[in-house]
């Protein structure tokens, strides 16, 4: 039974239909949720006692920073078991994660750099996390300008794949890096399971944008996928009722 | 409301803030549509050649 | 030219054995070559000369830039050096050779990647002290710079050796090594660029340089598995 399931995952016309199905799901939930979350960011929560107003860019912050990674190491993971099992369909999904990723990955360091810009006194700074999250935007590009560099979809998916494997040692480093490190950025205080330091009526409107920006991640890639499907298979026969639908 | 806006006298970091993330997420939507739409293009003018072949 | 490597692996011998001939043949076959040697290195000097043109010839005002410069000439030049990597041996099959050998790829990869380090980033080690002094350096930094130099070299070597694998037959590929080979660089010439300064600044420099040293062995271990990866699929 639990193989049939697994067997059709690895269909692309199944993933086609399935992806078409859950897109409208994921885009409005994640509508309802970013927009909650910025919403009671922006009105709902007081104002920090130390930052005052502009400690609200953590939420379009957070939620950026959260998706490099989270993207990342989504898009590593299917590109190792494309690599490893040979299962093209997870290509496909690491190739459309990419841009998202790197999209992304930029706001993060836009936003960023303006709230450091007003904390910290300066714009940039060389601190491990700032430069390690830029590496790892320099990843994501490297992975797509490693794949427009060949023609053969097989060469391209399995080259990059490679080096979406071999940056995976970064996200953790980003991760850890202000625990490992003196830093300009603060130790984590929503992950911490127990105690978070943060009142309700601000930790709520965070999660919302946290959870909100993933599942929006699920929608984009979902809509990516069918178009990646649709080019790898080509001229296959099931095509023609998908697309003429 | 003014006073809201302003944000504290750092309206810029915040607002500029605000305003960038919508965008990528706006473009990220766009891309992705247009992406899609465009496979579904080439998937119907292969298909369409195909048809005239046999 | 190359068929004890191939012989002896057919009677079969280890992965060492075949990885020290590996070693051998290259570092023989590139000392035939000394012109090609000479570029990045001439590079490097180039480079480091151009920046007191630019910034200032006040060697107070070098002192205080030359850690960054040092490192960033050192940088470009180990990335011109690893087009050599690979190339002459993707060119006339060696390589594929290499791959159907029944031979450990990742050591012979290995080897060709310490004896392009002997050849490219250990005279850069030694060349890198003279430009600092040319950028009024102290002469006590010199020990502190060769060592940080000599082994970040091994550490970039290693990290661009998964790049030039990567890009095996790509036409043109100079940008698009440097966009897979910097970013990952990067931690090397933080850490570098940090002992250069403590030890223009005569303080103890062993931290970043045990950091340096950390990033080599981890490039010994994990660079030529991808390295290898990718050049099966390069040649696939």
């Amino acid at each position: 039974m639990a193989w049939t399931w697994f067997h059709r995952l690895g269909s692309p016309p199944y993933i086609y239909g399935l992806a078409a199905r859950l897109t409208p799901w994921f885009a409005w939930s994640a509508a309802a949720l970013i927009g909650g979350g910025l919403f009671g960011g922006l009105f709902l929560a007081p104002p920090d006692y130390q930052q005052g107003e502009d400690f609200r860019i953590i939420y379009v912050h957070a939620p950026t920073a959260w998706m490099s990674l989270m993207v990342y190491s989504t898009m590593g993971i299917s590109a190792g078991v494309g690599l490893i099992w040979r299962i093209k369909i997870a290509h496909a999904v690491a190739a459309s994660c990419a841009p998202i990723g790197a999209s992304f990955t930029f706001a993060a360091l836009v936003t960023g750099s303006l709230w450091g810009g007003r904390m910290w006194g300066t714009y940039w700074e060389w601190d491990p996390r700032i430069v390690s999250e830029l590496i790892l935007l320099f990843l994501y590009l490297g992975y797509m300008g490693l794949r427009s560099a060949m023609d053969d979809m097989q060469r391209a998916d399995r080259a990059s794949a490679v080096l979406a494997v071999v940056g995976i040692v970064n996200v953790p480093i980003i991760h850890y890096s202000v625990l490992w490190w003196n830093s300009l950025h603060q130790a984590p205080s929503v992950m911490q399971l127990g105690k978070p330091t943060m009142p309700a009526s601000m930790l709520t409107p965070l999660l919302m944008t946290l959870l909100g920006f993933t599942v929006l991640f699920a929608a984009l890639l979902l809509v990516r996928l069918r178009a990646e499907i649709l080019n790898r298979e080509r001229t296959a026969s099931w095509i023609r009722e998908a697309v003429t639908s | 409301m003014s006073e809201f806006l302003n944000m504290g006298g750092y309206a810029v970091y915040v607002w500029t803030s605000y305003g960038l993330t919508l965008a990528v997420i706006f473009l990220n939507i766009v891309w992705a549509r247009r992406l899609l739409a465009k496979s579904r293009e080439d998937a119907r003018r292969r298909l369409a050649m195909r048809g005239e072949q046999s | 030219m190359n068929t004890s490597v191939i012989e002896t692996s057919a009677t079969g011998t280890s992965a060492f054995e075949a990885a020290r001939l590996v070693l051998a043949r290259d570092v023989r076959l590139a000392l035939r070559k000394r012109g090609q040697l000479v570029q990045p290195l001439a590079f490097f000097a180039i480079v480091t000369t151009l920046f007191p043109l630019g910034i200032s010839p006040e060697l107070s005002r070098l002192r205080d830039v030359a850690p960054g410069v040092l490192w960033v000439a050192a940088l470009l030049s180990s990335l011109l050096a690893l087009e050599f990597l690979f190339r002459d041996d993707a060119q006339d099959g060696t390589l594929e050779q290499h791959v159907l050998s029944g031979q450990s790829l990742t050591w012979l990869l290995f080897a060709k990647t310490v004896a392009h380090w002997l050849l490219t980033g250990l005279p850069l080690a030694v060349m890198a002290p003279l430009a600092g002094l040319a950028l009024g350096v102290p002469a006590a930094a010199v020990s502190g710079i060769v060592l940080s130099v000599a082994i970040g070299s091994v550490a970039l070597s290693l990290i661009g050796s998964i790049g030039a694998a990567l890009t095996l037959g790509v036409k043109r590929s100079g940008a698009l090594l440097s966009l897979l080979t910097l970013p990952l660089s990067m931690p090397v010439l933080i850490f570098g660029a940090r002992a250069t300064e403590l030890a223009i600044k005569g303080a103890g420099f062993a931290p970043p340089l045990y950091l340096l040293g950390a990033l080599a062995v981890l490039g010994i271990t994990l660079a030529p598995l991808a390295a290898a990866a990718a050049v099966r699929i390069s040649l696939e």
